[in-house]
């Protein structure tokens, strides 16, 4: 299979800055995830990797060769687009053909790898139905079988499940990542959706504003956000801010501008240095009961419970902050509105990042 | 609710049906009288094809509807394949003056026949003798039917242009296919009820037209329209509407079994 | 080449030939026939020629150009008023009441006689007004007694002709507008308590006006510079701006004056536009 590396990528429109020095080096085999908001500059990456935006310096190797001079019909890659790009005047096999129609390869042996193809994507008998007689998840099979089928170094996939509804978006999520295990070729992904990213991706980068905040599997970044931005755009996350007090080996104790302290692993903490820790929702423990701003331990008056199946969500205001907590529907209680309750959580789910 | 829409069909269909009559009444007598025996339209009615056989042999009439369709057809050729290369260019492309460009399409369509007509007449006088062509004559009509006809080409495959995505040509592109492959075997198939649109519309143009063809024709050489006007200016032979009724049914024809197979506006 | 080069050389071939053959047969032809018109000698005469502009001031010192202006401009107004009142029914009628098979067969019937020859069917209507044609004959065969109808060579005559061979234009361009609105919105103005008067005429007609000033325009602009029509039908009564631009190049040979008349009537056309752009560009018709 292929290395594929980006380094110093740089891309401007005008005064806007869509790449800012991008350096990454992708994992042969991996399935990768470009994670981040609307302008972050993830589809100009996927695009420039793909040959159909030129970088204005830096350089795209792929198996160590500078593949910006290649024009795009060049590069062997493979890439399924967001709308999926099926060609609406063909049949399902001579869209998945189309490739190896135009490497001349022989009929029979064309007829040979798309019915394999196909038959991988769960679509074999469909090769007569023309695009628009197939339903949107038929249809992304068929773009995947189209990408897939010549062998190419790289698969681009360009937020490929953000047309589905929800079930089919889980279900492929599933065959998506069994194809690509299959297969085995290295897989970069652009998406916003955040969950997206995680259920699928070997590793992830999230992008901001040109920039790569954030690098990893998807565990070590949600576990351990740099920094404010990573924190919040990947998953949700309460943010207390504070006063480190006191450093005492491995740990660190921050008084809180909400009233109690947190005890959190040193992020590097000096006594006196202003803190910023990040804390999961689904890691706050609801308890009945009011009293005393503790440690590690917060008191405050729901807002609102919103039920969602198999959790609920709690908004908890605390002083002039509002603390959002996850709780599995195991629980025996349920608390509503203007309930008083009491938060805990234990220390090392405080995870100092960056501001 | 559904009866109101009942009688607002009914009425719209009434309507309509007055509007169409008002289009058709002439065109059907002219057509009655092409088939009928007396030259002055005197009553009763006797079915005779006289003139239509008159026509045979009026070598005047005949000479021009020639001219005009050779001319049509190598007007629907020429300004398909230019209009189409340059619609591509503005739907496919994003660059400095691609509006500037654009708008430039609306003089022919907004300067008024007769100005364009003497324009050419006054540029063609001047200039052509210098490379020893005639000012005026089939050659020159030919390059103002398709001056004419090209911004309406531009704007229809412009239009069917922009209802099929460029990710369909980068998807092209991402699995091999030079931007030449592409263009065939992709672009080209998809966008050709729009093409085919535009080449009807261009040869309408271009048979219909006869402002342009009136200043740029010299004497002896002339199209249809052209011929007519003169024809009627001098005094009128009925093999006039003769041949008029056979360009309506010859071209209405045309018009019903293209649409059989493209329906106007969409895919069928 | 690097991808860029390549792609300008792309865009190059392909507007190129379209590009050069506008220049060719419109852009360069106005600019000679602008110089035509500022020289005092016609070019079928061969003498030194000098520059002058008594060709644009005979346009205000023969008395007769500004009225006959005047008078195009009026024919103009009334063709496209016509067309309008006909033509928007007609196309209304087809794009929110008609459904189905009668929608696609009556507009083909609409648009048919867009496809044939223009001056044929001017033609038709001289068949149907002249004294013993059509009408004539159709009135005496109800009330044998009525006297003779002569509509040929009046100015009506050629109201009729030019309203015929246009309306096609007025009720395409608003049908296609009329098609866009989404039936959607008319149900939302229901819902918000609008009757259908006021559906129509604060939703509907306002999101429709690109395709009703689409079609004036393209009505408009070939009617005040015509003189086809005009002489078939109209005859001496139906005098235009344009029969008297064609009678310089025909008939007096003196092209200076055609030419200048021509970029008058070019100017005009053009401060027309100018007035109406803001409301065009409103519409979303230009921008």
């Amino acid at each position: 299979m292929s290395q594929v590396e980006i380094i110093g990528a740089q891309k401007h429109y005008g005064p806007v800055a869509a790449l800012e020095n991008v350096s990454l080096k992708f994992v042969d085999g991996e399935f990768f995830g470009l994670l981040g908001p609307g302008g972050s500059g993830k589809t100009t990456l996927l695009r420039s990797i793909a040959g159909f935006i030129e970088l204005d310096s830096g350089q795209v190797l792929l198996d160590g060769e500078d593949i910006g001079p290649i024009p795009v019909h060049k590069r062997d890659i493979g890439m399924v687009f967001q709308n999926y790009a099926l060609f609406p005047h063909m049949t399902v096999f001579d869209n998945v053909a189309f490739g190896l129609s135009v490497r001349k390869m022989p009929a029979g042996e064309i007829k040979r790898r798309v019915d394999e193809i196909l038959g991988l994507v769960r679509l074999a008998g469909l090769q007569e139905r023309k695009p628009k007689q197939l339903s949107g998840g038929q249809q992304q099979r068929v773009a995947l079988a189209r990408a897939l089928v010549t062998n190419p170094k790289v698969l681009l996939l360009d937020e490929p499940l953000g047309a589905l509804d929800k079930h089919l978006r889980e279900e492929m999520q599933v065959e998506l990542r069994r194809i690509q295990r299959e297969v085995g070729i290295t897989t970069i992904f652009v998406t916003h959706d955040q969950e997206e990213a995680m259920t699928l991706s070997d590793r992830i980068a999230i992008m901001n504003q040109g920039k790569i905040e954030q690098l990893g599997a998807p565990l070590e970044v949600y576990e351990h956000p740099a920094n404010r931005f990573a924190a919040g755009f990947l998953g949700v996350a309460n943010f207390l801010e504070g006063r480190v007090a006191a450093v005492s080996g491995h740990e660190a104790r921050i008084d809180l501008g909400l009233g109690g302290q947190a005890i959190a692993p040193t992020g590097g903490y000096k006594p006196g240095d202003t803190a910023l820790l990040a804390v999961r929702p689904e890691k706050i423990t609801v308890a009945a009961g009011h009293g005393e701003q503790g440690v590690n331990r917060l008191t405050g008056t729901v807002v609102s419970a919103i039920f969602s199946g198999s959790s609920t969500t709690y908004r908890v205001q605390v002083g002039d902050q509002v603390i959002a907590v996850f709780q599995q529907n195991s629980a025996p209680h349920r608390f509503q509105p203007d309930d008083k309750v009491t938060l805990h959580w234990s220390p090392e789910h405080n995870v100092p990042v960056a501001p | 609710m559904s009866r109101k829409l009942d009688i607002g069909t009914g009425l719209a269909k009434t309507y309509l049906a007055v509007v169409l009559a008002f289009l058709y009444l002439p065109i059907l007598v002219m057509a009655l009288l092409a088939f009928n025996r007396s030259p002055l339209y005197e009553l009763p009615f006797q079915f005779d094809l006289v003139w239509f056989k008159a026509l045979a042999s009026n070598d005047r009439l005949l000479n021009a509807g020639r001219n005009s369709i050779v001319l049509a057809l190598i007007n629907t050729v020429v300004a398909t394949a230019l209009g189409t290369a340059a619609a591509l260019a503005f739907s496919r492309y994003t660059f400095r003056g691609r509006r500037v460009m654009q708008l430039l399409l609306l003089p022919p369509i907004t300067i008024p026949w007769l100005v364009i007509g003497t324009a050419m007449l006054v540029f063609f006088y001047w200039t052509f003798p210098l490379i020893g062509l005639k000012p005026r004559g089939l050659h020159a009509i030919l390059l103002g039917h398709v001056a004419l006809s090209l911004p309406y080409v531009i704007i229809v495959v412009g239009a069917r242009l922009a209802d099929f995505p460029k990710s369909v040509e980068e998807a092209a592109a991402t699995l091999g296919a030079t931007p030449w492959q592409t263009f065939w075997r992709v672009s080209a198939p998809i966008i050709a009820p729009g093409v085919v649109a535009a080449a009807l519309f261009a040869f309408a143009t271009s048979f219909d037209q006869f402002v342009i063809s009136y200043f740029l024709a010299p004497p002896g050489v002339t199209t249809l329209p052209v011929e007519i006007y003169t024809s009627i200016r001098k005094g009128f032979t009925p093999e006039i509407n003769a041949i008029s009724t056979i360009i309506i049914v010859v071209s209405m024809s045309i018009m019903l079994i293209t649409a059989r197979f493209y329906k106007f506006g969409g895919e069928r | 080449m690097s991808p860029r080069q390549r792609q300008n050389w792309a865009i190059f071939g392909l507007t190129g030939p379209a590009y050069a053959w506008l220049a060719l047969t419109i852009f360069l032809p106005l600019s000679a026939m602008l110089y035509c018109s500022l020289i005092d000698t016609s070019p079928l005469v061969p003498k030194p020629a000098n520059f002058t502009l008594a060709n644009y001031a005979a346009f205000f010192q023969k008395s007769f150009y500004l009225p006959l202006t005047w008078w195009s401009i009026l024919l103009g107004f009334w063709t496209t008023l016509f067309c309008f009142l006909v033509g928007y029914p007609a196309a209304y009628a087809l794009a929110k009441r008609v459904k189905g098979r009668w929608r696609e067969a009556l507009f083909l019937l609409i648009v048919l006689p867009f496809w044939s020859n223009a001056l044929v069917r001017v033609f038709s209507w001289t068949m149907v007004l002249r004294q013993g044609g059509f009408l004539d004959m159709a009135l005496h065969s109800v009330f044998p007694d009525a006297p003779t109808i002569n509509l040929l060579f009046t100015y009506p005559a050629v109201v009729i002709g030019l309203v015929h061979s246009y309306l096609p234009y007025m009720i395409l361009t608003c049908y296609v507008s009329l098609q866009a609105i989404d039936d959607s919105l008319m149900e939302a103005a229901r819902s918000l308590g609008a009757e259908s008067w006021t559906v129509f005429r604060r939703v509907i007609f306002p999101l429709s006006l690109p395709g009703v000033l689409s079609g004036a325009v393209l009505i408009f602009v070939p009617v005040i510079g015509s003189f086809m029509e005009p002489r078939i039908l109209g005859g001496a009564k139906g005098a235009t701006l344009g029969m008297n631009i064609e009678e310089q190049f025909t008939v007096t040979a003196n092209w200076p004056l055609g030419a200048a008349l021509s970029f008058t009537l070019l100017a005009i056309v053009l401060v027309i536009f100018a007035a109406l752009y803001p409301v065009l560009k409103r519409r979303g018709v230009w921008g």
